[in-house]
């Protein structure tokens, strides 16, 4: 797992396991609350229900009173009653006196049970029915919850028994007041609350069983049927909706993933943000630190950074330089033993070529003391082993003044080797060179020789580079960065030709590889030696088909 | 002085009427045809409620809506009296079964057709003569089956072979010449009356097309309950059923209490067989309806609905309906009685315990009407029809084979004010303002 994975999943787990707690929390404790506060509601409900029934119960005895009382004064139903006139009177008679009651059903029987006049059912004169009265008289408290029959459809009404007697006969009245959904509105002014009727033959519906709170209480029942009246109890039950709880609890739900999420993005943010702060630098550190070798201990480490991501570049900066001394003790420890062998192989070799020569001035010796006169043809003849003698150990000196030239550490215009270089480069029939030379450039401690076979070495590689193609090859020179309170020099020579590939910039400081046909493969190696010896800095910018820049920084007079 | 006509007379009319049949082919020779003749002089048929005063306007007060697009077939007591000033028919028969010149003036047998000749004088009410043309024409509106029976002779000759005998079934208002008047609610008639204007109360305005002959009529339609009222404030004739009514009229002396024709019978149609049916004791239904009603009572082993096998209509019997019925017993909620009567039948459990009565405004009460999709109508029909196969279109298909039951016979009455110009009594019933 990466170092930024794991600040990633650090946030996470801080930001967002708290914030789901906390609405967990805040949804338990509402759902808690809210329940608790339903459920007084609907007792409270209950409790006014109650009182209201017994109230109607009340005034519709009262009712019934009076109508008991207008029964018996009227003549006119009288007659129609026991003596059987004036039926269409009997007939409507309940239904006036109902609405004049403000009641919503009336029924009045005879001593049979047989139903003489009917408000609400005016057409169902006649029929016995003897067990609602029967029922009604049994009911606790006298108040009963009556289905009765309508043309229409059965009709809920909260009903009480009276009775009267005329010309000897005893006639019962059943009057009550409709318990419709309009009686049941009235009692819920809250839209959340709700009454309703369950018969004996009804349950609670699973539905509102779950999605309320609820509470009930009983009240006597008879359905008005042909099969007789019995009683049994009816429940009201008020229920309050939780309808508003899971409105709120989705509320809070969405209220809490924006908040899950506006919180998970600022954690990302901040985290990725960190992540960078700290991992960035550590790769760029990496990648430093991966290009360092001992042959390129030119990395610069530096760094303005006050924390511990700075202290840790200083560290490498210093180890780097730590290395990069103790690499230039090892190369002159190195230089040491390859001029030892060089040495050893420049005796040898002059040996070789001084031995043909010792060997013809012997014979010229032996001759001038044994044959004098032959020693003119003798030179003569061994004239040509003489000079070819000579021919080798020149062509052996130049090979090796080639090879290592001796440096000196002085002051060095820069400017003029360049134009000096370049001029005679130039002459040779080179492509465009161009010379970009600071004004205020300062001296370079470093050999003349040197500098100028560092120049021809580069600019020679540059205008191979372009394999005769157009293109140009820029040599640049700079006031470089002053380090340790010393000026520099930066010469920079940059071409446009072939660059070179990953594999070839790896080795192309190796001693004898060359990319160039018939190269030496010592050249760049010569160059870099000389760059070290002199104390300062060589770097290389390529691309494959965009050319390369050669930099070296040496150290100011 | 009132005159009144004889049941017995009307039994054997209808008799004569329920002998329909379908049309019979062939060149036979036309039934006996009764001789065209004067109004007759006797007072059979009239009310006379004392001796006429003379009136230039008789205000009537009906208890039921009028509807201008029924005419000329009434479909209450109400647009039957009005439709009869308004519209005519070739023939009038009277409440004694008397066939008497209606816009035809004569009549005569020739072979198998009967030839008829207009009335010179025969116009419509704006002024148009009527021709045979216009004849045909609307019956060809009502009754193609009529129409295609009739042969224009002539301008005012017309010549029908009679698909069915005798000839009063001319005498259906189904069978009046109108026709369509343009951007007006009235068919244009050929009566004496025609409707000038209807005021934002709804009353009509119903005057005479040629001055003098008539007294022009101011027809209100009363609210139920507020006849009384109508007494009051001193109409002419007040046509209404409802006994409450009847009995304030009684304790008013300017006026005579006139029982017309038993006209209407409350029937339950029902698609399928329910049980319980013939259990229903009629006698106790009338107490349910407030109008002067009687166990319903028809001419022959069955109400004309039932009879319908001459007719040619489809005899299978729709005892596997489609789709479930309506455990209910529908009404049209207009009309009380019809509501009465329904809760009565429910209340017996006549249908069944768990049938329920349903009223529907009258559109849709037509529409359930036709689908038939319900356990049983009640409705009020005709009682009395010249052609039963004709009358039995006006209703839906299914009730040709369904179960009728006729309930209850109902008859209006006129609280006709003392002095009222006479009024001549159609074969149904209705009353006629007769010319001075």
């Amino acid at each position: 797992m990466t170092f930024r994975t794991r600040i990633l999943v650090g946030f996470a787990v801080v930001v967002l396991v708290p914030l789901a707690l906390f609405g967990i929390r805040v949804r338990t404790e509402m759902a808690s609350r809210l329940t608790d506060e339903y459920q007084r509601r609907v007792e409270a409900l209950a409790a006014v229900i109650r009182a209201r029934l017994t109230r109607d119960g009340a005034a519709i005895a009262r009712r019934l009173d009076a109508l008991t009382e207008a029964i018996v004064a009227d003549n006119r139903l009288r007659g129609a009653v026991l003596q059987g006139g004036d039926r269409t009177y009997l007939l409507d008679y309940a239904g006036g006196a109902m609405r004049f009651a403000g009641l919503s059903m009336l029924q009045i029987q005879d001593d049979q049970g047989r139903i003489v006049s009917s408000g609400h059912f005016r057409n169902e004169y006649d029929r016995l029915e003897p067990a609602l009265p029967r029922a009604l008289a049994a009911a606790q408290g006298g108040i009963a919850l009556i289905q009765a029959r309508t043309p229409e459809a059965p009709m809920l009404a909260i009903a009480r028994l009276d009775s009267l007697r005329l010309g000897g006969r005893r006639f019962t009245l059943v009057g009550g007041i409709a318990l419709d959904s309009a009686y049941l509105a009235e009692l819920t002014p809250d839209s959340e609350l709700a009454v309703a009727v369950l018969l004996p033959t009804d349950s609670v519906p699973a539905a509102v069983s779950t999605a309320a709170v609820l509470s009930d209480f009983s009240l006597p029942f008879v359905r008005e049927s042909d099969s007789g009246s019995v009683l049994r109890p009816a429940h009201i039950v008020v229920s309050h909706s939780l309808g508003s709880l899971a409105a709120l609890r989705r509320g809070v739900d969405v209220a809490f993933v924006a908040a899950v999420l506006l919180a998970g993005a600022i954690a990302l943010l901040l985290a990725g943000w960190l992540s960078l702060r700290i991992s960035q630098p550590l790769t760029a550190l990496a990648h430093k630190t991966a290009q360092i070798d001992m042959d390129r201990l030119d990395v610069s480490f530096d760094s303005e950074r006050a924390d511990e991501i700075g202290a840790l570049t200083r560290l490498l900066g210093s180890m780097t330089e730590r290395l990069r001394a103790r690499a230039t003790k090892l190369r002159e420890a190195e230089r040491r033993i390859a001029m030892g062998d060089l040495a050893r192989q420049v005796n040898h070799d002059i040996k070789n070529g001084l031995t043909p020569i010792r060997n013809v001035f012997r014979h010229f010796t032996e001759t001038a003391a044994t044959e004098p006169e032959r020693l003119s043809a003798v030179f003569r003849e061994r004239q040509g082993t003489i000079e070819a003698g000579i021919a080798y150990l020149e062509n052996l000196a130049g090979n090796y003044a080639r090879l290592y030239p001796a440096p000196a550490h002085e002051p060095c215009d820069v400017r003029h080797v360049i134009r000096e270089t370049i001029g005679r480069l130039g002459a040779a029939g080179t492509p465009e060179l161009r010379v970009e030379l600071a004004e205020d450039l300062p001296l370079a401690c470093t050999d003349q020789l040197v500098l100028r076979r560092i120049l021809e070495n580069l600019v020679g590689n540059a205008v191979d580079s372009l394999d005769g193609r157009p293109g140009t090859v820029t040599i640049s020179a700079a006031a470089g960065t002053p380090a340790n309170g010393r000026p520099s020099v930066r010469i920079t020579v940059a071409d446009t030709g072939k660059g070179m590939t990953r594999p070839e910039l790896d080795r192309a400081f190796d001693d004898f590889y060359s990319s160039k046909p018939g190269g030496t493969g010592l050249g760049l190696s010569i160059v870099r030696r000389l760059v070290l010896d002199a104390n300062g800095a060589l770097r290389v910018e390529t691309q494959p088909g965009a050319g390369s820049r050669f930099i070296v920084e040496l150290p100011g007079a | 002085m009132i005159s009144i006509y004889r049941p017995t007379l009307l039994a054997a009319l209808l008799a004569a009427a329920c002998r329909a049949g379908p049309p019979t082919p062939g060149a036979a020779p036309a039934p006996a045809l009764p001789a065209p003749g004067a109004a007759p002089s006797d007072t059979i048929c009239r009310i006379a409620p004392g001796p006429a005063a003379k009136r230039d306007t008789v205000a009537v007060a009906l208890a039921e809506p009028i509807d201008p697009t029924h005419a000329p077939q009434p479909r209450n007591d109400a647009e039957r009296f009005v439709f009869a000033q308004l519209y005519e028919t070739l023939i009038r028969v009277d409440c004694a079964g008397r066939v008497l010149p209606g816009l035809a003036q004569s009549w005569e047998a020739s072979g198998d057709r009967w030839t008829f000749t207009l009335r010179d004088d025969a116009r419509f009410w704006d002024g148009a003569p009527v021709t045979a043309r216009d004849v045909v024409a609307a019956w060809r509106a009502r009754d193609s089956t009529f129409a295609q029976s009739a042969t224009i002779l002539g301008d005012r000759t017309i010549a029908v072979r009679p698909p069915v005998a005798p000839v009063e079934p001319l005498a259906d208002p189904a069978l009046a010449v109108t026709k369509r008047a343009p951007g007006g609610d009235w068919p244009i008639g050929t009566g004496g009356h025609w409707v000038s204007e209807t005021d934002a109360a709804g009353v009509l305005s119903v005057v005479p097309v040629r001055r003098g002959a008539l007294p022009a009529l101011r027809v209100s339609t009363v609210p139920a309950g507020r006849s009384r009222d109508a007494l009051d404030e001193g109409s002419d004739l007040v046509i209404t059923g409802d006994p409450v009514v009847l009995e304030y009229a009684a304790t008013r002396p300017g006026y005579v209490d006139v029982a017309l024709d038993w006209n209407r019978t409350y029937v339950l149609l029902a698609p399928g067989h329910p049980d319980g049916l013939a259990d229903i004791q009629r006698e106790s239904l009338r107490d349910a309806v407030h109008l002067d009603a009687r166990p319903a009572e028809w001419t022959g082993d069955q109400f004309w609905l039932a009879q319908l096998r001459a007719c040619g209509f489809p005899t299978t019997r729709d005892t596997a309906p489609s789709s479930p019925r309506r455990q209910r017993v529908v009404y049209d909620q207009s009309d009380r009685n019809a509501a009465d009567l329904a809760a009565r039948l429910v209340g017996l459990g006549a249908l069944g315990k768990r049938s329920a009565a349903t009223g529907l405004a009258p559109a849709a009460f037509a529409a359930a009407l036709r689908a038939g999709g319900d356990a049983a109508y009640v409705l009020p029909l005709r009682r009395r029809v010249f052609d039963v196969c004709r009358a039995a279109l006006e209703l839906p298909p299914w009730s040709w084979t369904a179960t009728v039951e006729p309930l209850l016979d109902v008859r209006p009455h006129g609280l006709v004010r003392r002095g009222l110009p006479p009024l001549q009594l159609d074969w149904d019933g209705t009353p006629h303002i007769t010319p001075r």
